[in-house]
């Protein structure tokens, strides 16, 4: 996104620091003016110690794992069937016109607005919150190999020509790799949707465990520390895998340096 | 022979303005016409009309299209839901209007001002990392379950999102835009006016499509998870008691909405920016 906005916030050096440590200062301070401000602005060591709690029982693994493969389960659904449907639209113009517009009057509708509906439908288990993560990977997958494999280079199909290369062998050695570039972008795209989705649907559906489900029933029993520290660990989870792929695409593709 | 192809070419295409059919099959021109496009959605609403008569899903599981549109108009008559929707867009509007206002602001001060980014920009960054939808739970604890949470969750959605895209906008002017304003010693006021708003606009008003359309999603789910009116909560509420007609009324209606609110502002885009296409 913005290369010098990122260059920048290394260079700001300490100054940087200077803000978030006033703002834990006042954080400390206001946890100390009685309790009701104590209890929104928790003491800053009790944050720490219900960190420690929280990793030492285990609690905090156990409902990050069951987010994390539900993101991942629903990831690989709904990126395989977006690069099929957009491969799909873009190799065939039937398949265009056919499928385009109901793709782009579905995907209209607020992704969490579908919750009731399919609550309704599926019941508010891991079916339906798994289906709100496949879809939330579904539709950016389905732009970026349609646009990907429709941007494919002329000059490389012509080539494809030449060598008498068979429909096949087209779309496996010529669409396919020139459209790698873009469908790896519509994936984090897609990676950093699921994520927020998975987290959306625990919160919405209310059954079962998980993050979301974890940070949902720290706010009912009103313990903040806790909440803070889910609202940071999905920060952090979401800022990693967004980190982690980036540097994958920057491996696996040394040509595409964009973005 | 080649030009003598290319004449033959404009004499054909003078002659008939529609392409020669050798090269465009037939099928593909059909392809072209615009109600190709209505056939599956066409499709879909049939399918959905043939499962209720035929009565394969319980109606509480699935309601016919009609019963859909009369269950719209009913609400849409009883006054209802003009209620749910016009509490959710002053919900919308109050929040995103001041993310907005308060992210070009703080976009346009870190942009111009290097002190100022070198001390904000890190914890920007840090709190941008937030997700909104997490941060509902969080918002709740401190601002209750009022009209406040809301138009403060709003309020996050759209000022990240427009604070980086005015940076953006900003930082991407051309250096030589401003050289000139230089040159003709054009007065602040005018350097503004003249260059910088008009050469930020581009990317301002992408973000501000895009802060638009989370903060919608983003204020469905707050109203699903904890609201006394509003359109989600009529959904939310009429899941519970197992009112499919009107929870699919809502589905349909966040949907139209959304629609319309990203659409209102493209074409406010295609407007404004029409000075670049001539």
């Amino acid at each position: 996104m913005s290369q010098a906005f990122r260059a920048k916030f290394t260079r700001s050096g300490w100054r940087g620091l200077v803000l978030p440590g006033l703002l834990l200062l006042l954080w400390q301070w206001a946890s100390h003016q009685g309790d009701v401000a104590a209890y929104i602005f928790v003491p800053l060591p009790k944050i720490g110690s219900d960190i420690v709690h929280l990793t030492a029982t285990g609690e905090l693994w156990v409902n990050l794992k069951v987010s994390l493969l539900r993101t991942c389960e629903g990831l690989a659904i709904g990126v395989t069937l977006g690069i099929l449907t957009g491969a799909l639209m873009a190799l065939s113009r039937l398949a265009d016109r056919l499928i385009g517009p109901l793709y782009h009057a579905l995907r209209q509708v607020p992704l969490l607005g579908l919750v009731p509906l399919l609550a309704l439908w599926f019941g508010g288990d891991e079916t339906s919150k798994l289906l709100v993560v496949s879809l939330a990977a579904f539709y950016p997958t389905v732009l970026s190999a349609y646009e990907g494999i429709r941007q494919a280079d002329r000059r490389y199909l012509e080539v494809g020509h030449l060598l008498r290369l068979g429909p096949a062998d087209v779309f496996a050695q010529v669409l396919l790799p020139s459209a790698v570039p873009s469908i790896f972008t519509g994936i984090a795209q897609a990676l950093a949707f699921s994520w927020l989705a998975s987290m959306g649907a625990e919160l919405l559906f209310t059954l079962g465990p998980g993050i979301g489900a974890m940070l949902l029933n720290a706010e009912t029993a009103g313990s903040m520390e806790t909440v803070i520290i889910c609202v940071m660990t999905i920060a952090l989870i979401g800022y990693a895998m967004n980190a982690a792929f980036r540097a994958l695409g920057r491996f696996l593709m040394p040509w595409a340096a964009a973005s | 022979m080649t030009v003598a192809t290319r004449i033959e070419g404009s004499v054909v295409r003078t002659a008939r303005p529609a392409p020669p059919k050798s090269a465009r099959p037939f099928h593909a021109s059909l392809l072209d016409a615009p109600w190709i496009g209505l056939i599956s959605p066409l499709l879909l609403l049939f399918a959905w009309w043939w499962v209720t008569k035929a009565g394969l899903f319980s109606p509480q599981l699935l309601v016919s299209p009609g019963q859909v549109l009369d269950t719209a108009i009913d609400l849409a008559q009883g006054g209802e839901l003009a209620d749910h929707v016009g509490v959710s867009l002053v919900r919308l509007f109050t929040g995103f209007a001041a993310g907005a206002v308060l992210g070009i602001a703080f976009g346009a001060l870190i942009a111009l001002s290097n002190t100022a980014e070198r001390y904000t920009a890190p914890l920007f960054q840090v709190l941008r990392q937030l997700p909104t939808v997490a941060l509902i739970p969080m918002f709740i604890l401190i601002f209750g379950v009022g009209e406040t949470f809301k138009v403060f969750i709003v309020m996050k959605a759209t000022f990240f999102v427009v604070a980086l895209a005015t940076y953006d906008g900003i930082r991407n002017i051309p250096k030589g835009y401003f050289d000139v304003g230089r040159l003709y010693q054009l007065p602040v006021g005018l350097r503004f006016s003249a260059i910088l708003f008009p050469a930020t606009v581009p990317a301002l008003l992408t973000g501000i499509r895009i802060g638009l359309s989370r903060s919608w999603l983003v204020l469905v789910g707050a109203e699903l998870l904890a609201a006394e009116s509003g359109i989600g909560q009529m959904m939310e509420m009429s899941r519970q008691i197992f009112r499919m007609d009107v929870v699919m009324v809502g589905v349909i209606l966040t949907g139209l909405i959304g629609f319309l609110l990203d659409r209102s502002l493209r074409l406010l885009e295609w407007w404004l920016m029409r000075w670049r296409r001539a």
